[in-house]
């Protein structure tokens, strides 16, 4: 992961301070409400039904164990001891009192962690695969180039009032795990023929109330340009992006607005005056940050030996290894999937206990390491295969290993009627009786993606899900509407829908008719979505309403 | 009204656009004044002012932007960030030398985002307030940005 430097340390730490002093002028009245809104949500700061949340950064979502104790930390100390992952590789705590939250972020600039910008108008956290660097398909490491966009936009000056928030991801493989379709700008790493490294620019994606598939801006971009390109694209959407409606502000409106011709005409006009200026990216530069991140040492004599004796003895142990592990760039190392999906748990959650867990196992194990992923759950990157049986050991006694990754009850689900005042409806308990019904059939059931939202804002991104559930209020009453057929792999798509909505009684009923109906449909090996593209929508429909 | 240049409070040699908008030897005009009556404006000899809205189009008086001494821009809602972008593409992109000056709903927690993206004067309600400015530009020594 990327060390700080002195420079890095003292910029998070001034950050620490102003919000302090901040603090204490809106406690004392001295700041309205509406004047510190945007400077306590540009700290991450939500003020939601009960209390307030806050979002902490986990750049491009990776974290060390020394990082994730202090997560624990600050869950005992300041929380209900327990934290939350969420859909974009961030942490979110449930219940911290304002007059704490600056102790907190002293805390987390103590670990070279911090929460500027996870919130409020303004850049994002950048997110990224989260196997980059262990892939075997990666054309290249995206997360240095994750983490000079990250320096970039941090504090940016001019961008700190956009018209709404705004979300990059970039994507080091052909096979996109980043979601970059469905981002303000995806960024995706490319060679040109010559070899030179550069990236083609996604622009206008998005979920929420109007999903939208992000389109291609510029098909190549050489690295040493992406910075001034970026600076063009948000220099023309914070001058022209709306602000009268903010469901209308983000810039997948402004460009289907103007046109993706338009919008291209005056980035490219913008672009010309400052391309080559300032934010020139030397090829030196790029070395020095890649050289900021830890280089791994992995032994190259391992073997499969142990692994294999133990995969044909432990019928349980394996059945979580084709689950939850991956194959690795690296002979002898694999990727192991911590889910965070057991049954009685939002996903999502865990315990500070859990997290001091991961902590020491990722010490053990994988080089202090720890990714959080889109959907929600934890990885360890870089496990001997032969380690893996006694990690899987120990993470069963932590409720740690459960071992539905990519299956419907792996399901994202954002916090819906529990925790947030926008929600119309509940989803966690939907999640529950869904885990509750399917998790003794879910890995014979195969991978089906299943996403969540408690209102039409979208964050758990039912509308890219293999099957989306979308709370809606119909008299004060929750009911739910499916859409089928979503991805956000590499070709995203959103999801079509099935019908009319239903009511809180009958979801979990019709999850099962539609995951029957494809049982009962597909051919051998079929995954879900193809079996749906093949029979079409009616019989789900039919078997769905049809039984009500 | 309290103004910050450079870092300092210190007094205005700008008529007070609140009485009038003109003193001796200085004019200051809004973008449609400056259309209108352009070639007056010039023969008058005066030193030249002009003042900007966040979301104005500003193709028009761009090749006549060094005539100007000053351009005030102003911030009708703090939580409108065109004013950054207006100010930028000013003094990079076009390079204008002359005053650049943040009127409005300015607040001291966005005064180092204003001086950083060309802003070298700021219009505060009173002293306290540029008091409190003058401490929040001073609240960084790091910065990621190229400036
Ligand atoms: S989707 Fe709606 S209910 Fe769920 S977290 Fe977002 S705003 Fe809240």
């Amino acid at each position: 992961m990327y060390l700080y430097n002195d420079f890095d340390q003292t910029l998070v730490n001034e950050r620490v301070e102003q919000f302090r002093n901040q603090t204490t002028r809106f406690l004392n009245g001295d700041l309205t409400e509406e004047q510190f809104r945007p400077l306590r949500l540009m700290n991450g700061l939500y003020i939601q039904t009960h209390a307030p949340m806050l979002r902490v950064n986990i750049p491009y979502g990776v974290l060390s164990s020394k990082q994730m104790r202090m997560f624990a930390h600050i869950s005992t100390q300041y929380d209900k001891s327990y934290g939350h992952f969420t859909t974009r590789q961030n942490i979110q705590f449930n219940w911290p009192k304002l007059e704490s939250v600056p102790d907190i972020l002293a805390d987390l600039a103590s670990v070279q962690m911090h929460a500027i910008q996870s919130s409020g108008n303004c850049i994002r956290n950048i997110t990224c695969d989260p196997l980059a660097g262990v892939c075997a398909d990666e054309l290249e490491d995206p997360r240095p180039y994750c983490e000079i966009i990250r320096q970039w936009s941090t504090l940016h000056p001019e961008f700190s009032y956009l018209p709404r928030k705004f979300k990059i991801a970039v994507s080091g493989s052909p096979k996109d795990r980043a979601a970059t379709q469905v981002h303000d700008i995806g960024l995706h790493m490319r060679r040109d023929n010559n070899g030179n490294m550069g990236f083609e620019v996604l622009v206008g994606g998005g979920l929420g109330r109007t999903p939208i598939i992000g389109q291609t801006l510029s098909p190549f971009i050489f690295e040493k340009d992406v910075l001034s390109y970026l600076e063009a694209i948000l220099r023309i959407y914070n001058r022209f992006g709306r602000r009268d409606n903010k469901y209308k502000a983000r810039i997948k409106i402004l460009v289907r607005e103007i046109g993706l011709e338009t919008f291209r005409e005056q980035v490219e006009a913008e672009w010309h005056c400052i391309k080559g200026g300032e934010l020139t990216l030397e090829s030196k530069q790029i070395e020095h940050i890649k050289q900021r991140f830890q280089v791994l040492d992995y032994h190259t004599d391992s073997s499969d030996k142990v692994l294999t004796e133990h995969l044909s003895s432990d019928a349980k142990f394996k059945a979580w290894f084709e689950q939850n592990t991956l194959t690795h760039k690296q002979n002898g190392y694999r990727i192991a999937f911590i889910s965070l999906k057991a049954p009685n748990q939002a996903p999502g959650d865990i315990t500070d206990k859990q997290m001091n867990i991961v902590a020491d196992l990722a010490e053990q194990y994988s080089f202090g390491l720890i990714r959080t992923t889109h959907d929600q759950n934890l990885a360890l990157t870089d496990i001997k295969s032969d380690d893996l049986y006694s990690l899987w050991q120990q993470l069963q006694q932590h409720n740690l290993a459960t071992a539905n990754i990519g299956t419907i009850t792996d399901m994202i689900c954002c916090p819906g009627l529990d925790f947030c005042s926008l929600a119309n409806a509940s989803s966690i308990d939907i999640a529950q009786g869904i885990t509750q019904r399917f998790t003794n059939t879910a890995t014979e059931i195969g991978d089906i993606s299943l996403k969540m939202s408690g209102c039409m804002n979208g964050c758990g991104h039912h509308s890219i899900g293999e099957i989306g559930i979308l709370g809606v209020d119909k008299k004060g009453e929750q009911w739910y509407q499916l859409t089928l057929g979503g991805s956000d792999s590499h070709q995203s798509k959103l999801g079509d829908r099935l019908g009319k909505a239903i009511a809180k009684a009958d979801v979990v009923d019709a999850i099962d008719n539609i995951v029957n109906v494809y049982k009962d449909n597909r051919h051998d090996g079929e995954v879900f979505s193809a079996t749906l593209k093949r029979i079409g929508l009616d019989p789900y429909k039919e078997r769905v309403y049809g039984s009500h | 009204m309290a103004l910050i240049k450079n870092k300092q409070i210190c007094s205005d040699g700008w008529p007070n656009l609140k009485t009038s908008a003109t003193s001796a030897g200085r004019v200051i005009v809004s973008h449609d004044e400056w259309l209108k009556n352009k070639d007056e404006l010039i023969l008058s000899g005066k030193r030249l002012g002009l003042t900007l809205e966040a979301d104005e189009k500003i193709d028009e008086f761009l090749h006549d932007i060094g005539k100007f001494s000053l351009i005030i821009i102003n911030i009708a809602s703090f939580a409108d960030g065109r004013a950054y972008s207006l100010a930028k593409t000013l003094r990079f992109t076009h390079q204008f030398k002359g005053e650049i000056r943040a009127i409005g709903d300015v607040l001291p927690d966005q005064a180092l985002y204003l001086t950083r993206v060309g802003f070298d004067a700021l219009q505060l309600p009173d002293n306290k307030a540029a008091e409190l400015t003058l401490q929040t530009l001073a609240g960084f020594s790091a910065f990621y940005q190229p400036n």
